[in-house]
């Protein structure tokens, strides 16, 4: 009968489905770029420093006050990780379609760096005009590095600092609420939109080995963690009783029909 | 049609669960008094005990109600002996590998060997390949007697009568009835090929691990996952076979028309199924990183799961009792009082089963509490009964013997003193799973020192049950034909 | 009322009046009783008892489900955060990150009555985080996964000496991990 033939294509259907998704999996896994820094100094005030803006001196709070803000570290004249960590950065947001209101607060930890030198590097990112964006220097470059635990190493030879990229979320009482180390995928960074806007995240995983089946990955977008191939696995049990059931019922119509010839 | 070699195969059955039930019980106490500090056991021991009494346990329930199932599904539908003897032989094995891994190889890794837990070995490095193995055998084993029975029902029933679809319409009345005693069994078995498939997956993974030296590791969350659904869909369709049987026997022996499938029954069972297979949710409340959405389905499905089988069952058997003479006896009387035990202990667990408790009873000897009422004061019971009708049919009476006072007054005394024990202790912050408790918490002390006490009156009342059983089981053996 | 007292009680009186319904159907069944009835209409009284039922548990749900520990002090900033990682068979309780291989154990002291952030995670097997306090009452929890953190946030009220006891078994030292930290 017909149904039979629909069973075995539904059958095999549902196999080469299981294959596809299991493959994409594996060429998905990914390294995690996990840094233990980042978790220092959370939940701690950030140095109310002066900073030199366009608009003249203010102190940082007032920055902070008015929405939650994302600091980012850098110098002008860096060759390094400065340029990539910008540019990254101003693309993730683009990206992200994000209703929530948040400022980004370029500083720079570099005393030779003068607010013009600011304002070109903002420049050189088509970013001197986007409202969200600030470009400042400050005078107190050491209490700022210290409360957020950045270490930059001046190192005379190649004339560069030696450091590294680090945003910093603050919310709006200026608590720093997470810290990102590196060049980081955008749910890092959603993540801390999240948290720069006092949402709760439960829960967060650790660098580990590389896992072939793990349950939920890990999404800041929703805070919620987003079911992955381990899903899968745990519904097989389900699908597979059910493939069993059919196979069943098609032996047992078959052989009543043995025992009606 | 019950043959002989049925009769036979359900005898060994019978025996061979008593005398594990007696012996695993004995492990229980042991483990109370050690816990009472009335005796003094290693920790590696005490938990070796844990883990063989919580396996034994979970195994021979699960055992007793797919063999009553079997036995009473030869009423309806052509059954396999073969099949039958098949499953009895290497569940023997299977249950001879866990022992020996444990009582010999000192494998403790609780009975729900918790990745990474069986990986850090801290006994015979034989003992977590034995203990894994052994599972995997009764895991595939038991899938096969599954897979076989809903074959046997498949063959007379089409899906949709197994699940009596054809009831669900309040007008009509059907052609084909479907029994409530095939549709129970149908879904519960049903039930047991997912938890039994979760288990084969979950043995694979954890195998895979285990033999690849390190080149396959496993998420602990989804393992954790795989074995609570695995853990607690097998223990509460160890339950839902023994309700089966209560549904087939109890109207029966009392002198009462048989149970008939209406249309509450046939949807309250059909969505039992659903139910039970997202409730494992609320073992994992206190891990923050399984999604939120879970923890709510899980409190959900966990109050759900209570409205078809629990509230459907209940009222049935009040219907059938309540202001009609009933012949009471041994068997309606285990019976009724399983019922009685099984809604108190899921009064237990629902309140469990609620996260906001839950953060103060997670781990805490509530969970012992709730799932030893439900288990040695129902399950154990709807089995018991099951035990006794069949003794006579093996000796071919109708004459069920009467409910003794004084055995039930140890029953109820034991094992609800017993049980209460563990309620105050979870109450009182008590964790479960300790072989001995810290000073801080050493009101646990005389709660076990007691709770074993009781425990000894309900194995003076299971050592009768057995006596009384034997003399009709041993009979079998001797008939001719 | 603390809520462990409080569920002892309603399970209790839930369990008793069980019984009693229990003893009650059981008596109507006697010969010695002759003027009880069965139940007429048992469909339309299973009904009403069903939808009774259902109504119960859907308000008891909806007044527990927003007390449950992902959503309580989930809108303030925590005023402390303690990193909490579980080895077999002790806990490591510092004010820094706790990096494996790098042990670390300070001693801990967490304001009353400010929110305090609790991360917990594990460097071995699966572990449970219970904090006591001093009348040794379980006041809150969360496990100790490896690979994962999570955030448990508690607010303190009393202060004192509050231990630590591990609710997951996690081998043969299980009932010997403990710890402790001061709230004051
Ligand atoms: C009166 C008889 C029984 C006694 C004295 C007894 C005693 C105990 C004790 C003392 C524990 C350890 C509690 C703890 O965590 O501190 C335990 C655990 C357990 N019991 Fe029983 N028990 C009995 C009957 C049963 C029955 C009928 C079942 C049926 C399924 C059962 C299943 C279990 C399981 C699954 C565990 C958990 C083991 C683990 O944690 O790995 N017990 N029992
Ligand atoms: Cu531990
Ligand atoms: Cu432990």
């Amino acid at each position: 009968m017909d149904i039979y033939r629909f069973n075995e294509k539904m059958y095999k259907s549902i196999f080469i489905c299981t294959i596809v998704l299991l493959s994409n999996y594996i060429s998905f896994a990914q390294e995690s770029n996990y840094n233990y820094d980042e978790e220092k100094d959370i939940y701690k005030v950030i140095s109310n420093v002066t900073i030199e803006t366009e608009q003249g001196n203010q102190k940082l709070s007032t920055i902070y006050e008015t929405s939650p803000t994302i600091l980012v570290l850098i110098y002008t004249r860096c060759y390094g990780i400065c340029n990539p960590l910008i540019s990254n950065l101003s693309e993730q947001i683009q990206q992200l379609d994000i209703k929530k209101d948040f400022r980004v607060l370029v500083v720079s930890f570099d005393a030779a760096d003068r607010l013009s030198d600011m304002e070109r590097y903002a420049q050189q990112f088509d970013l001197q005009n986007d409202a969200r964006w600030i470009f400042v220097t400050t005078k107190q470059i050491k209490p700022l590095i210290e409360s957020v635990n950045f270490n930059p190493k001046w190192d005379s030879t190649i004339q560069q600092f030696d450091h590294n990229a680090l945003l910093v979320g603050l919310n709006t009482n200026g608590y720093i609420t997470k810290k990102i180390i590196g060049i980081r995928g955008s749910n890092e960074l959603q993540a801390m939109l999240k948290e720069i806007n006092n949402e709760f995240i439960v829960s967060y995983p650790l660098p580990r080995k590389n896992m072939l089946f793990s349950c939920f990955t890990y999404n800041p977008t929703t805070g919620k963690s987003e079911l992955s191939i381990g899903l899968l696995v745990m519904l097989a049990p389900a699908l597979i009783t059910f493939i069993i059931v059919l196979s069943l019922i098609k032996l047992g119509k078959k052989q009543r029909k043995t025992l009606v010839k | 049609m019950t043959t002989l070699s049925l009769k036979k195969t359900t005898s060994a059955w019978i025996i061979t669960i008593l005398v594990l039930f007696i012996i695993a019980i004995s492990f229980g106490i042991t483990m109370r008094f050690n816990q009472g500090r009335d005796i003094n056991l290693n920790p590696d021991t005490f938990y070796s005990i844990m883990t063989v009494h919580g396996v034994t346990m979970i195994g021979i329930w699960s055992c007793a109600g797919m063999m009553a199932v079997n036995y009473l599904l030869s009423r309806y539908v052509k059954t396999s002996v073969k099949l039958n003897v098949f499953a009895y032989a290497f569940t023997v094995v299977g249950v001879l590998m866990i022992w020996a891994s444990t009582l010999i190889g000192k494998f403790h890794a609780g009975w729900t060997f918790l990745y990474p837990l069986p990986f850090r070995v801290a006994w015979a490095k034989w003992g977590t390949p034995l203990f894994l193995w052994g599972l995997t055998l009764l895991a595939v084993v038991w899938l096969v007697w599954a897979i076989g029975m809903v074959a046997q029902i498949l063959r007379n029933y089409s899906l949709s009568e197994s699940l009596a679809f054809q009831h669900l319409s309040r007008t009509k009345t059907p052609a084909k009835e479907t029994p409530p005693f095939i549709l129970i069994s149908f879904v519960s078995l049903i039930g047991i090929i997912i938890c039994l498939v979760t288990a084969a997956i979950l043995m694979a993974l954890l195998f895979a691990e285990y033999y690849s030296n390190g080149g396959f590791v496993n998420d602990p969350l989804l393992v954790k996952n795989l074995t609570y659904f695995f853990g607690h869909t097998i223990a509460n369709e160890a339950l839902y076979l023994g309700l089966a049987t209560l549904y087939e026997i109890m109207p029966e022996v009392s002198g009462r028309p048989k149970f008939k499938t209406t249309w509450y029954v046939a949807l309250g069972w059909q969505l039992s199924l659903f139910f039970i297979l997202t409730a494992f949710f609320h073992h994992l409340y206190m891990d923050f990183v399984q999604p939120i959405s879970f923890q709510i389905i899980g409190q959900m499905a966990s109050y759900l799961a209570s409205i078809p089988s629990a509230v459907v069952t209940v009222l049935s058997v009040i219907f059938l009792v309540f202001g009609n003479k009933i012949k009471w006896n041994i068997v309606n009387g285990l019976f009724f009082l399983g019922v009685t035990g099984w809604i108190i202990g899921g009064i237990g667990a629902l309140i469990d089963a609620t996260i906001s408790n839950n953060i103060v009873l997670h781990n805490t000897l509530w969970v012992p509490a709730h799932f030893h009422t439900y288990n040695a004061m129902g399950n154990v019971l709807f089995s018991l009964a099951f035990f006794f009708w069949v003794g006579n049919e093996f000796v071919d009476s109708k004459d069920y013997s009467k409910f003794n006072k004084l055995l039930l007054a140890l029953l109820i005394i034991g094992g609800f003193g017993f049980v209460i024990m563990f309620y105050i202790g979870g109450a009182n912050s008590i964790p479960r799973r300790y072989s001995v408790y810290p000073k801080e918490l050493n009101l646990g002390d005389i709660l076990a020192t007691l709770g074993g006490a009781f425990a000894s009156v309900y194995l003076l009342a299971i050592l009768w049950i057995f006596i009384d059983l034997m003399k009709k089981c041993i009979k079998v053996f001797s008939s001719a034909r | 009322m603390k809520v462990q007292l409080f569920v002892l009680i309603l399970f209790f009186s839930s369990a008793s009046v069980i019984a009693l319904i229990a003893y009650y159907v059981f008596r109507s069944s006697q010969p010695t009783t002759t003027n009880k009835e069965s139940v007429k209409d048992p469909i339309k009284k299973r009904g009403i008892f069903l939808f009774i039922w259902f109504f119960i548990l859907a308000v008891i749900f909806s007044v527990t489900l927003p007390k449950s520990p992902y959503y309580i002090f989930t809108d303030e900033t925590p005023n402390q955060v303690v990193y909490v990682a579980a080895r077999q068979f002790f806990f490591m309780l510092a004010n820094e990150p706790i990096e494996p291989n790098v042990p670390k154990m300070e001693k801990i002291e967490v304001p009353v009555n400010k929110t305090v952030e609790f991360r917990v995670t594990s460097f071995d097997v699966n572990h449970g985080f219970a904090i006591y306090n001093e009348r040794s009452e379980l006041v809150t929890q969360t496990q100790a996964m490896p690979g994962y953190v999570n955030k448990l946030r508690w607010k303190f009220k009393e202060p004192g000496n509050y231990k630590i006891f591990c609710l997951e078994y996690c081998g043969a030292g299980h009932q010997l991990m403990q710890s402790s930290f001061v709230v004051k």
